[in-house]
Order: C-alpha cells, then structure tokens, then sequence
C-alpha cells in the first residue's frame, strides 16, 4: 500500500468526520425522505389496502336491491362507508364539511327499475347520483365509479338468475334468494422469476431510491473540500511535492466509497427496523447470497458513479456556492428524472423515455431487477455497465479539466 | 547550487513575457533574496523552481543536474511554502503535519521524527492538537513552514512568509529562516519587506517585468563607492546648489546628493543656510535596500 494513498485515505477521511452539515446531508436526509415517502406512498404501492376516502349511500328505495347493493359495496376494502345520510342534502353537506367525499344516492325506485329501465309505470328511469368532493383525484373518483358499477351489475346479475328461474320453473336452491359470492374476474399475478416475491411495496422503491440519492450527494462533502485544497494553494503544494494528479483523485475515491457502502448498509437497516415503526411494512431483501452480493454490486456502481461525478463537478466549480448549485440541482434534476422522487411507473411515456438518461434511473432499474425481479448479474450486467461508463467518463472529464486549468496557468 | 540560465516563460495567451532570459547563480547555504514589485515574475520563478510549471526555454540545475532529473531523483530535494495557508483547517496541527510527511511519501519512522524536529523547529508544541482553522495567523505561518520543512528539503522556496502576522511572530519567523542554512537549507526567500530581507539575506536578486536588474551580495549591493546624502528641505533645493552637488530629485522636496568626502557635509549645510533652506531630515552612508529598489523599480503603480 503507497503511503502516499493511505496518507490522502485518511486525511479525506478525518474532514469528512469534521465536515457535520455533509453527514447531515449524507446520513439523515435520506432517512428522514426514506420514512416520509414511504408513508405517503404506502396506499399507491399497495393496491387494495384501504384507501383514505369516506363515502355514504342515501338509500331513498329501500328495497332489497338497495340493501343489496349497499351490502357488495361492503365487501369492497377500498373506501370506507360511513353511516348513511338521511337525504342527499345532508350528503352534500357532508361533502362541504369534510366528514366524507363521496356520496352515493339510490334514487325511489331503484329496485324497480334494476331490470326494467322504463319501470313498470312506463317512466324513465332516474339516475344514480354521485355526489363527490372536485378535490377528490380523479382516479379514485374513477375507482369509486368502477366499484359502484361492478357491485350493480352482481346485483343485476343475482336478480336476473332469481328472475329467470322463476320464469323457467326452476327449483329453487336453498340459500338462493341471499346474492352469491361471484369469483373475481381479474387475478393479478406478478411476473418475476421467483414466485414467493412480493409486488413491489413502497419501503422497495423508497429504500433504494432515496439510497441512490444520498450517494450522489457525495458531491457536497467532495467538492466542498476539494475547493478549499484549491483556493487555499494545499493542491498547489501537493503538486509540488510531486503528487500527480490522479493519486490525489484516487485519495478520494476510496473514502468516499466507503461513505457510500455506509450509506447503502444504514438506509437498509432503516427499511428494515425503522421503516415498521411508522406503520409501514419492512424492507426485506432476497435472502441469498448471490442475490445479496449482487445489490452489493448495484451500489458499488452507484457509489463509483457518484463519487466520479462529485469529482467532475468539484473540478468545474470556482466556488463552494457553485458546487452546491451544480451539485445540488445537478442531483435534484436526475433524482426527478430519474424515478427517485415521483416513481417511474407512474410517469407519462415520454418521461419514462426520459428517465433512462440519469444514472439514477440505472441505479434503481439495477436494485429493483435484484430486490423485485431477483435479477441474476447477467441481468444487472447492463445497468453497471451504464453507472461503470458513466463514472470513467466523469473521472476522465475531471483528470481533463484539472490538465486544461494547469494549462491555463502556463 | 541552483543554476538558472537563460530562462524566460511567456504564459498563454499573455502579452508580454514573464521572465526574459533570466540568468542567477545561487549559492548553496544562505537565504537568497528574490525581490521585485509585483508581477515582476517572483512568483512564476518560484513556480519553476517548484515543478509547478514547465521550464519552456533556458535551463535550471540543481546540483548541476537538469531541475527535473534532479526532483526525480528526490523528490523532496526542493520544498515550496506558498503564500498562503496552504494546509488543511479542519485537521489539527498533528494531522496537517502528519498528513504532508505522508503525503512525501516518508516512512513511519522519518514521519515521526521529522513531524517531531519541524513542531520543535516551529515551536508548535502547546498547539498540536489544536485545529488549524483556530489558529493566530502566526502560527498558521509557523505551521506553513513546519510543513515545508518536513521534507529536510535542500532548498526551501519561501513565498512571502511573514504576510499578516504579528511583530513577535515576524521576529521568530526570521530567526528561524536565518537559521536553516544551518541545517543544510538553502533558502529563497521572496518578500515586499525590505528591512527583512536586508536582515536575513546574504545575496539577493531584483528583478522587474521578468528582467533581472540587479543581482549580488548585499553588502556590495547595498556599498556606495561614494558618500550619498539625502535630504529632506522646507522648499525647493537652489538650482546651483544642486548642479553643484549631482541632485536627483527622490520625491516632495527630497533630493539625494553625491559627496565627494563627507567633509564637503558641512559645507553643504553652509551653502543651504546662506540659501534660507531648512534641512528637516538627513540621511548620510549607504542608501537602504528600500531606496535602491525603488530607484531600480521606479516608482510607478504596480498591480
């Protein structure tokens, strides 16, 4: 081992103990976005659960259709029924209050007219209301509808069965007249290599994305401290003492590795431990070694990837505030971009085209073939390509700049 | 020791050359003075001399050796301290010094017996594992040195090394400087203090617009082979007396004047009298190193 490296290891490694707002960004941010947006997004990453919205049914029939309908929509965990209102203006005013968002009112006649629409009077029929809050997302207003519609046409569906029995002669089955446990029509099955994997979950995007993202803030620490070598003449002098270049660059890519690999082992043990304090499920990771061994590699591209981008943009900058503006908007940006902070799946095609250009995007593309899909490293071989390429033509750009500015000089 | 010949250096892109065919012999022992107001090409020497740049044209040895085989052969042959701090504020004194030693590549044993000699050397005994950023500025100078020194270097390139300290700091810095040649350190020493130079210096060189202008002993630099008076009058010196007398004029109502003995003194101070001037100050010997620089250099604005 050169002392000359194991001398610029330490001396990194000793700043950036001292430097405490670069840990804080390093180390808590990312716990504190890890257990916020796992929470706010635990409901989008987990369908079926129980979604926060409230709604009532005015029953102004009062029939056994009625009843029945009421009673499928119960069975449905998605939204929640409160006790219903007495009329629809109570519903609305309901809505104004807060109390719920949704209000569904089953007209006089509903029963009636459940298989005749023109009703035995002959008159048209009247229109299920939906009352709803407009700041209610219109997916779950979709939603909602869907499921109204769907527990209508099992309604629909028991009555025509009693109806055409009775018309036929039929006998009738003990236990016919209660509505029937209809099968679901739509399994979803996830497709992945080992079947005993769960669906994606929030902690599972979170965790690593928010990982990725504390990596790439490398940039601060790195570039604060390389700016102070620079203005203080410490680079100057290391020059002197004939240190290339490069082996300063190197000093720092071993410390700075490790902070990573810190990173990446404390964020985990937050998904793990912390993250199911806050009502959130935990983080679990595939339980062998060569799926174990391959995250191992996604964060070690991700570290090298970040670590040679702090050192480009730390060789760019003049200033401490240009690093944090080039740096912090930098990752900002490609966090944004990149799935990070708005998940990639929910992005329009255009943007998820986009998307493919941030190194964070390979970054959690790569976490989430081996945590989601457990993803061999043939599998995962192209994202560390992309993060491997990505960091040798940063670093090559940084060695570039750092000749250019020397030759500025001379 | 250190042989320059020849050199000159023209940055990219600049005007004008820094240096122009710059040739100085500096002996080995001693501190050797590089004056010259600014951007009269101390600093691109002193980068030079360090490696800092490429010798473009002429040629510099050490040792009689070419300056780049030489700092291959011990790269800790030539130390440059810098103007300013150039160490790390956030490590203590004993990690900066321990850090450098390191980064010299030195061995565990060297690094804790140089680390030890350059604390003792700077007197940075009571202040190791202090951080630098809480230094005074005279230990942060101290310390500047020390690191320079860790290298037992055969010539120490020192860049304004008493810049914004204190009169008992500048006092124990000079000492220290003129006591290296002692320990087997040439020193080149780069100042805009005179009184410093002319202190601890033995040889100096001034150079002005990368073009040597004077370059010697001090003492033969400073010897005036003939009495120089200045004088300082309440109005304008007798235009007879100063034809009589060689007068140049030095500034407001400042005059220097050649003697031919320093008896011919008081008949000056007859004539000057019998003129109605009143002499307010007098300075009789050699001239000082400020004045014959700035007679060198001119007086002329620098940036």
């Amino acid at each position: 081992m050169s002392p000359r490296l194991l001398a610029l290891w330490l001396k990194e490694s000793i700043a950036l103990l001292r430097d405490r707002h670069g840990l804080l960004a390093l180390f808590i941010m990312p716990t504190i976005f890890i257990l916020v947006m796992t929470m706010a997004l635990r409901d989008a990453f987990s369908p079926g659960v129980s979604i926060d919205a409230a709604y009532v049914v005015v029953d102004l029939d009062h029939s056994q259709h009625s009843r029945a309908l009421i009673k499928r929509l119960d069975k449905s965990v998605s939204f929640k029924r409160l006790p219903a209102a007495d009329d629809a203006e109570n519903a609305r005013q309901g809505i104004l209050d807060g109390h719920h968002v949704l209000a569904l009112v089953l007209p006089k006649g509903f029963g009636e007219r459940l298989l005749a629409p023109a009703g035995a009077d002959g008159q048209p029929t009247e229109a299920l209301q939906l009352l709803l809050d407009p700041a209610l997302s219109p997916a779950l207003q979709l939603a909602f509808r869907n499921q109204v519609m769907a527990a209508l046409g099992a309604v629909r569906a028991d009555e025509l069965t009693r109806s055409a029995g009775k018309l036929f002669g039929l006998p009738i089955a003990p236990g016919a007249d209660t509505e029937r446990e209809w099968p679901d029509e739509i399994h979803s099955v996830a497709v992945r290599n080992d079947r005993s994997v769960r669906p994606p979950s929030s902690v599972q995007q979170n965790v690593p994305a928010w990982l990725i993202f504390a990596m790439f803030f490398v940039v601060i620490p790195v570039s604060s401290i390389f700016i102070i070598e620079r203005q203080q003449g410490t680079l100057q002098r290391l020059r002197a003492m004939g240190l290339p270049f490069h082996l300063i660059l190197a000093g720092k890519l071993l410390p700075f590795f490790i902070v990573n690999q810190l990173q990446a082992v404390l964020m985990v043990l937050v998904g793990i431990y912390l993250v199911p304090l806050f009502g959130s499920e935990a983080l679990e990771l595939p339980g062998s070694l060569p799926l174990l061994l391959n995250l191992w590699a996604v964060a070690a591209a991700v570290s090298l990837a970040a670590v040679s981008l702090a050192l480009l943009v730390a060789s760019l900058a003049r200033t401490s505030e240009q690093a944090t503006v080039i740096g912090g908007v930098g990752n900002i940006l490609m966090g944004a971009i990149g799935g990070i902070m708005v998940p990639k799946f929910i992005m329009p095609a255009a943007m998820q085209k986009l998307a493919t250009l941030s190194p964070m995007a390979w970054g959690l593309e790569g976490f989430h073939i081996v945590m989601l899909r457990h993803g061999s490293f043939a599998d995962i071989l192209p994202c560390l390509a992309q993060l491997l390429v990505f960091a040798a033509a940063a670093l090559a750009a940084a060695v570039w700049l750092n000749h250019r500015s020397l030759a500025a000089q001379s | 020791m250190l042989h320059i010949e020849g050199v000159s250096y023209r940055y990219r892109d600049a005007t004008s050359p820094a240096l122009t065919d710059l040739t100085l012999n500096i002996p080995a022992g001693g501190v050797y003075g590089l004056l010259g107001p600014n951007g009269a090409g101390k600093t691109t020497l002193i980068s030079l001399l360090a490696g800092l740049l490429k010798t473009p044209t002429g040629k510099i040895s050490l040792h009689d050796q070419p300056l780049a085989d030489a700092r291959a052969a011990n790269p800790r042959a030539i130390a440059l301290v810098p103007q300013d701090y150039a160490f790390y504020p956030m490590l203590t004194v004993a990690e900066n010094l321990r850090f450098f030693g390191g980064a010299l590549g030195l061995s565990s044993a060297d690094l804790k017996a140089q680390t030890d000699a350059a604390i003792t050397f700077a007197r940075l005994e009571q202040v190791t594992a202090k951080r630098a950023e809480q230094l005074s500025g005279g230990l942060r100078r101290r310390l500047n040195l020390a690191i320079g020194l860790l290298g037992q270097p055969q010539l120490l390139l020192l860049d304004e090394p008493t810049v914004g300290v204190d009169p008992q700091s500048r006092h124990f810095l000079l000492d220290a400087i003129a006591a290296l040649p002692e320990a087997g350190t040439t020193v080149i020493y780069t100042s805009h203090y005179m009184e410093e130079v002319e202190a601890i210096c033995q040889r100096i060189a001034i150079i002005d617009q990368g073009k040597l202008l004077a370059e010697g002993a001090l003492t033969d630099i400073l010897h005036s082979p003939e009495p120089q008076l200045e004088l300082q009058l309440d109005q304008a010196l007798p235009e007879d007396i100063a034809k009589r007398y060689a007068a140049s004029p030095l500034g407001h109502l400042q005059y220097r004047l050649s003697l031919t003995s320093t008896a011919a003194l008081s008949k000056l101070l007859d004539e000057l009298a019998a003129a109605n001037c009143t002499v307010r100050h007098l300075n009789l010997g050699q001239h000082d190193l400020e004045q014959f620089f700035m007679r060198l250099t001119k007086r002329s604005l620098r940036d």
